[in-house]
């Protein structure tokens, strides 16, 4: 009854680039938090005991055949809409937020579940409706509300970061589905709109994310402390690094959020320039990877499955990326595979068991 | 898929190129970071890591005339604990507790608070900061700081001063020029992190420090060193408590050596009394005695109100003043003005005064400086007590002719002899000849200053031949004379106020000696006073021998050629004699000591071939107390090697240049 294909056809190049990347990251958790004496057992262990949780999704993702995903995609949604819900209602409020809920237990973030639960709706909306003309206004109205009112409520919570990946990854796979340029330029200019008018619906805390993203020296120890910390980390890395275990500004714990969303500045500061390239190469891999198995994929549920997944891959980082070296606000998004947290590490490990899943069943018919 | 086929290619391809993009884009913001601005950040970093504790500043070297150094600034470690560093609070208290002598108590007292660094004890010993070393505690660490350390021990330590542990300059020529000795301190840069607790990545750096300036005194370190010898023998053939030398170059002012007693160690200060400290030649006032009377001859002289072939009758050693009779040790008649001083008749000077009349004297008082301060640079200075002449009663101008009834202080009337000796001028006493940087530059150079012309030159000369003739046969100062020189001088022995009845006391005097010579061309004025002698109470047998041993081995040292015939058995010490006299005597009562104490006490090492900073070094060690003699390396030192050093023992060292 198993298919001895599943076995020869497994991604192990995938897997293994996975492996890489988490295993840099393990050991940098290690030297970002070796002044820390306090947590036990240290945070690089449990990153690594997510990491063996993470690669038990993968192997029992992989169990599955994705296309029975197709059939609970409707259903995956709209309880996820009634989480989102229910957390606006009754969640954990921790520093602001409201993203937490406890189910049976256990605390999830219904927010991070929707991460993949779009990629699985729209993926199952678009392979029904893609035709070659390329979507129009109207007809992008559905797709767009099964979008917007998630990211809407998550935007509630708030939790501006994960609304705009949501947005991010369902836009990549309208684009991808085709979009007609009239349509692209009214939603566009719409959006061009939105967000000047949004200015004024944002929290205060994001407005001042925002103004000190565009000077940060304007609030160096309040607001701006995060950038300007993470640049000085960064940049004083320089092109070789200071040398593992070595940075100042990490060790010194001058950088904030040096194990989460900031990890990547300790990286860049002990391994300079040189580090940066190799690790952005292998980050760069795995999303082209990514959208290599959407190519070869011979259904189109599974082709738009690879792709969101590639393309909440590609937001993740990149954003991530571009807000700990000064290209964007501080939005919160933490580093696939990099930033320590169990929650980002499952979602990441769904996102890369059902790439795996499409990766080996492709010839499957 | 065949109906999407090339389209989704196409489109897949350019998300693929468009993510790419993304990458580039962050490599290149990376770039830009870390290497067009890597110099920038760097700084950044830089200047928020480091946390900065101010060090003790290196205080420059107090030289003598000669380039020898008085006071010198050694590294000493000071022991330092972070700590938050610390990794096991109470085993480390007890471990520093007994390497530093320190109670366990008083170490967790300065653990406790929230600070990052804590100096544990400043300034110990080499021995005990090798233990700590050794120990490699985290979090304790030692910074070599520097400590002020007095070669010479006592010698010259009223005028040198002392400093204060921070190192401020508390008293002496170590207060007066404080500012420009002290240096600045610079600051200990450790790295720190975001709460500001240090850490210790490698040896904290020290930045911004400068050493201080340099002072080359006046002072004549071998001069110093016969003065406080004499003195002190003087003062115990005396019985005396107390005494002072002050030594001045007449034409000049400068001060070539300035001793008191009682002396005091500056390198272990606390084991003397706050009054040992107290340097008397210039924050002590005496009544001077008949040694006034000179200045009463020159004003008398210089006024013309006497003439030097005028006959005074001296009552036959009685006469009576405002009510008060007024005595001579011995009966004169008819005296000229010089065998007034001659005989240092008290009659014929309250007689002087009565013609000089009392503003004139009082006018000629402050001229040669008196009842205000001279200017020298040491602190403290006092003025003594001169009061205005509207309050002088009869007899309080005939008290004052012979020297009784006003206070001077022993500067005061150095400088005023001075004055006597170099023909008429008061100069300003100095003892810094030139304050020079750190990088050599010389910074403050001292002039002689001329204060006033106090007395026309001929009666300068005419006084100075009446103070010739004291030591002369018959004089009241016969032993102040020195083989070989025309001697000038004045002895005085003055009864002093007791403080509880406020009138004289019948048995506490000062006895003193002030002169100059050579007569001709006087290179060297001095005054010698004995403060309560037990032993004999005048001027003339107590402080005059003191006079007449210092300036016979000064005159050698200065290579003076003498001039006068040398009456047989009376020759002049040479230099070796003067300076193997100076150790020879000690030694032999300290090896004399030591064979009856040597079981107990710490021991001698063998500074044989030593450089100077060496046997500095092995003797802050030790914690010996030692004094150099000469420069250059040890050829001799006293105890032996080996030897075990009695408590109170001199213990020296002498040098030569390697030859």
């Amino acid at each position: 009854m198993f298919d001895r294909r599943l076995i020869t056809h497994f991604d192990w190049t995938y897997l293994l680039l996975i492996l890489l990347i988490a295993g840099i990251g393990i050991a940098n958790l290690y030297s970002a938090t070796s002044s820390w004496t306090t947590a036990v057992p240290p945070v690089y262990l449990k990153q690594f005991y997510w990491l063996g949780l993470g690669l038990l999704i993968i192997a029992v993702i992989c169990l599955f055949d994705y296309r029975h995903l197709e059939y609970f995609s409707f259903p995956l949604y709209g309880g996820n809409l009634l989480l989102l819900v229910l957390v606006l209602a009754v969640g954990r409020t921790s520093m602001g937020a409201t993203r937490w809920i406890s189910l049976a237990g256990i605390n999830v973030q219904p927010s991070e579940i929707m991460k993949i639960v779009i990629i699985v709706t729209l993926a199952r909306y678009f392979s029904d409706k893609a035709h070659l003309r390329g979507f129009s206004l109207r007809e992008l109205v559905a797709p767009g509300l099964l979008l917007g009112i998630p990211a809407l409520l998550i935007m509630k919570q708030p939790d501006l970061g994960t609304a705009l990946l949501v947005l991010c990854i369902g836009g990549t796979m309208a684009l991808y589905a085709g979009v007609q340029r009239y349509a692209i330029m009214v939603i566009g200019l719409t959006g061009l709109a939105a967000a000047s008018g949004g200015w004024f619906l944002l929290h205060d805390y994001q407005r001042q994310r925002i103004l000190t993203f565009l000077n940060p020296e304007r609030d160096p120890l309040g607001a701006g402390y995060h950038i300007i910390q993470s640049k000085i980390a960064v940049g004083s890395g320089g092109f070789g690094g200071l040398g593992f275990m070595k940075g100042t500004q990490s060790q010194l714990s001058f950088l904030p959020e040096r194990h989460t969303d900031f990890a990547f500045s300790v990286f860049a500061e002990e391994w300079g320039l040189t580090g940066c390239l190799l690790l952005l190469v292998l980050y760069c891999l795995i999303v082209l990877w990514g959208l290599h198995i959407a190519l070869r994929c011979n259904d189109r549920f599974g082709m738009y499955l690879a792709l969101g997944v590639s393309a909440m891959l590609f937001w993740h980082i990149v954003v991530n990326l571009g807000m700990v070296i000064g290209l964007l606000p501080v939005v919160g998004v933490p580093l696939p595979l990099f930033s320590y947290g169990g929650t980002s590490m499952v979602t990441t490990m769904i996102g890369v068991g059902l790439l795996m899943n499409v990766s080996m069943r492709r010839f499957m018919f | 898929m065949k109906e999407l086929g090339k389209g989704v290619r196409i489109r897949i391809r350019l998300i693929g190129a468009l993510f790419t993009l993304g990458f580039v884009l962050v490599a290149m913001r990376a770039f830009d970071l870390q290497v067009m601005q890597e110099k920038q950040w760097d700084e950044r970093a830089e200047r928020q890591h480091q946390k900065v504790i101010p060090l003790t500043p290196q205080r420059g070297t107090i030289f003598d005339s000669n380039g020898e150094e008085l006071a010198v600034s050694v590294d000493v470690d000071s022991i330092y604990v972070e700590p938050r560093k610390l990794e096991d609070r109470a085993d480390a208290t007890q471990k520093l507790a007994k390497a530093l002598d320190l109670t366990p108590r008083a170490i967790s007292a300065k653990l406790k608070g929230n600070s990052n660094f804590v100096w544990l004890k400043r300034q110990v010993a080499p021995a005990q900061s090798e233990q700590i070393k050794a120990m490699k505690l985290n979090g304790v660490g030692a910074i070599k700081e520097p400590r002020r350390f007095y070669p010479n021990s006592n010698l010259a330590a009223h005028l040198l001063g002392f400093t204060g542990l921070d190192p401020k300059g508390l008293e002496g020529l170590e207060l007066k020029y404080d500012k420009m000795i002290l240096g600045r301190g610079g600051y200990l840069v450790m790295e720190r992190d975001a709460l500001g607790r240090g850490i210790g990545a490698g040896t904290p750096q020290v930045q911004g420090a400068t050493r201080g300036h340099d002072l080359y005194l006046t002072l004549d370190k071998n001069l110093q060193y016969i003065a406080e010898r004499e003195l002190a023998d003087g003062l115990r053939e005396a019985d005396a408590k107390a005494g002072t030398v002050v030594m001045l170059e007449p034409s000049t002012g400068k001060v070539l050596a300035m001793a008191s007693f009682p002396e005091y160690n500056p390198n272990a200060l606390f084991r003397y009394k706050p009054s040992q400290w107290r340097n008397r030649a210039v924050c002590d006032s005496f009544e001077p005695g008949s040694t006034f009377k000179v200045f009463l001859m020159a004003a008398a002289l210089n006024e013309a109100v006497v003439s030097t072939t005028q006959k005074i009758d001296c009552e036959n050693g009685s006469y009576r003043v405002g009510g008060k009779e007024i005595h001579d040790h011995k009966k004169y008649q008819k005296l000229t003005p010089a065998e007034i001083i001659k005989y240092s008749s008290n009659i014929g000077s309250a007689k002087i005064g009565k013609m000089l009349e009392r503003k004139n004297f009082h006018r000629y008082i402050e001229e040669f400086g008196f009842g205000q301060q001279t200017g020298i640079d040491l602190p403290g200075e006092a003025i003594g007590l001169v009061r205005p002449p509207e309050r002088w009663f009869e007899v309080d101008l005939a008290a004052i002719s012979f020297g009784q009834g006003i206070s001077v202080t022993p500067i005061q009337l150095v400088a005023a002899t001075a004055a006597i000796a170099n023909g008429g001028y008061l100069m300003e006493p100095y003892i810094v000849e030139r304050v020079v940087d750190s990088q050599g530059q010389v910074t403050m150079q001292n002039q002689p200053r001329m204060v006033r012309k106090v007395i026309a030159q001929d009666v300068a000369h005419v006084v100075s031949r009446m103070m010739e003739m004291t030591t002369e046969e018959g004089g009241t100062a016969t032993n102040g004379r020195v083989p070989g020189f025309r001697v000038a001088g004045k002895t005085g022995t003055a009864q002093k106020v007791d403080p509880v009845t406020g009138g004289y006391s019948s048995d506490k005097r000062v006895a003193s000696f002030v002169g100059f010579l050579p007569v001709e061309e006087p290179r060297l004025v001095m005054l010698v006073a004995i403060d309560e002698p037990k032993k004999g109470v005048y001027g003339g047998l107590l402080a005059a021998p003191v006079f007449s041993r210092i300036a016979a081995q000064a005159m050698q040292y200065l290579k003076v050629a003498p001039n006068q015939d040398v009456p047989a058995g009376e020759a002049l010490p040479s230099l070796e004699q003067i300076f193997a006299e100076a150790t020879a005597p000690e030694r032999a009562k300290a090896q004399e000591v030591t064979t009856s104490e040597a079981s107990s006490g710490p021991q001698m090492p063998d500074f044989m071939g030593f450089s100077y900073r060496q046997v500095l070094e092995l003797m802050e060690e030790r914690q010996l107390n030692i004094s150099f003699r000469g420069r250059g390396r040890v050829i001799e030192q006293s105890p032996g090697p080996g030897v075990a050093i009695p408590y109170g023992a001199p213990v020296w060292v002498r040098m030569a240049p390697p030859s």
